[in-house]
């Protein structure tokens, strides 16, 4: 569909002013403060706990949960300028934004990778054999870092994870400064800038896919270093899509008290994203089950510890939880039509997966500990992991909001944009 | 039951489907119930239109997959537990997780035929005759590029000729008497 505007001129039926609404700047000093009292609380918990040993293992969680909303918004991005769709046109300045934030994840990445001998055992011990003697790690983890060495070393962590780094400020850079370009060109080169930014996105999926396999497992895997699982990767890319969407989810509401996305969000596109997220919130219960069902019919010494340490010790209870929280809630909420209409309930459920979805990396990083695995129990350190994430996500939602302010909230120069302004049901 | 005789309602054509809307939302506001409008593709708004309520479909769908869910991982526990059991790789036979995919699998299934045969209880299909095909233009039109707002009989302020002057305010390209 052509439509004929000027490059300069907003299309009839937008409104004039498309910058973020002045209430970003409201969200973005909540965000602050709610960031400040975290840290003061986390600092709190190290001092009652006598120990930093937990601070860095929330900070790993918190680490892995911004480079989700970041490199995960980065992944959606591509996707929506492959797939189209007005829901892709609705979410793609905050997507955007949230592809922006790359700095920041890398900054909380250099933290991780300065502790690295206090996180992860494989670099903890450069003597094996000594290591194995004095009863530190057993046979399993002995054999284990040994035989993975060439991968699991300190120089092999720091540089993938810096390639990966690399890669993703690349696409990051090319798909937000063409996005500016293409609003800044005529609307008769439209179908140029859609195949030019399909034609990135692409093959950008498929390198996000192995790029993002690869840094997970350096920095959430590894942490047992016995262990291994071939859909790892694919549950953390799920996960990224799990949490990017209801993320995306609550801006797109959120700013929708305010133009432009007054105009811009109807509830056609907000009950397809509900969709959208309902079907990644059965995809990663279908992997996440799938996972352990084939270790748990295995049931092979090589693999089922991990879920042992998981499950015994009233792990069981957290596991519990976690299906709830994870699955069987936003499942039986995302179900329903009305709550996908609803901006109100729709936002809660969408904040509630957010959360579920940082209760689930609980599950997947404390175990991993010798002094927690099968062994579920009160310090103060563990209370770090609801103060430690949350300052850091509220510093990332800070940073996200002064990235939302930079450019227009809606592409322009996109054939979605005359669609999305026609009122619901237009043959109608 | 002897057949029934006489006029089923006033069929009125449109062109567009915004004609359709605004003549459907006017009679019901009007104090029209007994209508119904029929377009060639799902038009959300039309159902709006003319008092579209909630029906029992979604609540049927759910029951029968619970019925289905809770069918099959009772069949499985009965089966493990009780009528045969096998020691396989030495778990206990009570192996829920071994369970969840074909009680999942059912879950589906049973919502599934749940959905679709409820759907047809609830709205009466198949049916093999219905009056308005008796109007040629509904024959043609309906299932092409035409909107019809059929205002019924039954309705209390029905009388063919105010019905039908009454309809000729909205503009419609035709109004036709539709026989039972």
């Amino acid at each position: 569909m052509a439509h004929e505007t000027h490059a300069s001129t907003n299309p009839p039926g937008l409104p004039a002013e498309l910058g973020a609404p002045a209430f970003v700047d409201g969200w973005k000093s909540r965000a602050l403060t709610v960031g400040v009292v975290f840290t003061v609380i986390a600092a709190g918990l190290a001092a009652a706990d006598h120990s930093t040993e937990h601070v860095l293992r929330a900070w790993l969680l918190g680490t892995v949960l911004s480079f989700g909303f970041s490199v995960g918004g980065l992944a959606l991005l591509m996707v929506q300028y492959c797939s189209g769709g007005k829901w892709g046109l609705l979410l793609r300045r905050p997507l955007e934004a949230m592809s922006r934030t790359l700095p920041l994840v890398f900054v909380y990445w250099l933290v991780v990778a300065f502790s690295m001998k206090r996180l992860y055992l494989w670099a903890q011990v450069d003597d094996v054999a000594g290591a194995l003697k004095s009863g530190f790690i057993n046979a399993a983890q002995a054999h284990a870092i040994e035989f993975k060495r060439p991968m699991l070393n300190p120089t092999a962590f720091v540089v993938t994870s810096v390639v990966c780094f690399a890669i993703w400020g690349f696409y990051t850079w090319r798909l937000n400064a063409l996005g500016l370009e293409r609003d800044a060109d005529v609307a008769g080169n439209t179908p140029y800038w859609i195949k030019k930014l399909e034609n990135i996105s692409g093959p950008g999926i498929v390198v996000y896919s192995l790029t993002m396999t690869a840094a997970v497992i350096y920095w959430v895997m590894s942490l047992d270093p016995t262990w291994y699982s071939s859909v790892y990767g694919l549950l953390f890319l799920v996960g990224q899509g799990y949490m990017v969407l209801a993320f995306g989810i609550i801006v797109a509401i959120s700013l929708s008290k305010g133009e432009p996305f007054k105009t811009i969000l109807r509830q056609t596109e907000q009950h397809d994203l509900g969709k959208f997220t309902f079907a990644f919130v059965m995809l990663n219960i279908y992997l996440a089950f799938g996972q352990f069902l084939i270790i748990w019919s295995g049931n092979l010494p090589e693999e089922i510890p991990w879920y042992l340490d998981r499950i015994r010790g009233h792990w069981g209870i957290i596991i519990t939880l976690d299906f709830l929280f994870h699955w069987l809630i936003p499942f039986t909420m995302l179900l329903s039509r009305d709550i996908k209409r609803n901006k109100k309930r729709l936002v809660r459920v969408c904040q509630w997966m957010v959360f579920a979805r940082a209760f689930d990396l609980f599950w997947l990083i404390e175990p991993n500990f010798k002094d927690a695995a099968r062994n579920l129990h009160f310090s103060w350190g563990i209370l770090e992991y609801a103060a430690v994430p949350v300052a850091m996500i509220s510093f990332w939602v800070a940073f996200f909001c002064t990235r939302l302010k930079t450019r227009p909230l809606v592409q322009t120069n996109d054939p979605h944009v005359a669609e999305i302004l026609e009122p619901e049901h237009v043959h109608a | 039951m002897p057949p029934r005789e006489g006029t089923y309602g006033l069929l009125a054509e449109f062109d567009t489907p915004g004609d359709l809307i605004r003549a459907a939302r006017q009679a019901r506001q009007d104090g029209w119930r007994r209508m119904d409008c029929y377009t060639p593709y799902p038009v959300e708004e039309a159902a709006e239109a003319i008092g579209f309520h909630r029906n029992k479909v979604p609540l049927l769908t759910l029951v029968g997959g619970l019925m289905g869910l809770a069918a099959m991982f009772l069949l499985e526990t009965w089966i493990s537990v009780v009528a045969f059991p096998l020691n396989i790789g030495g778990r206990p036979t009570y192996s829920w997780p071994a369970f969840i995919i074909p009680a999942y699998e059912w879950t589906i299934l049973w919502a599934g035929l749940s959905a679709a045969f409820g759907m047809m209880a609830l709205n009466g299909l198949p049916e093999l005759y219905h009056p308005l095909f008796n109007a040629p233009n509904f024959r043609n039109g309906a299932t092409t590029d035409k909107f019809f707002l059929c205002l019924e009989a039954l309705d209390p302020k029905f009388d063919l000729v105010e019905t039908k002057k009454y309809l000729k305010n909205f503009q419609p390209l035709s109004v036709v008497e539709v026989e039972y």
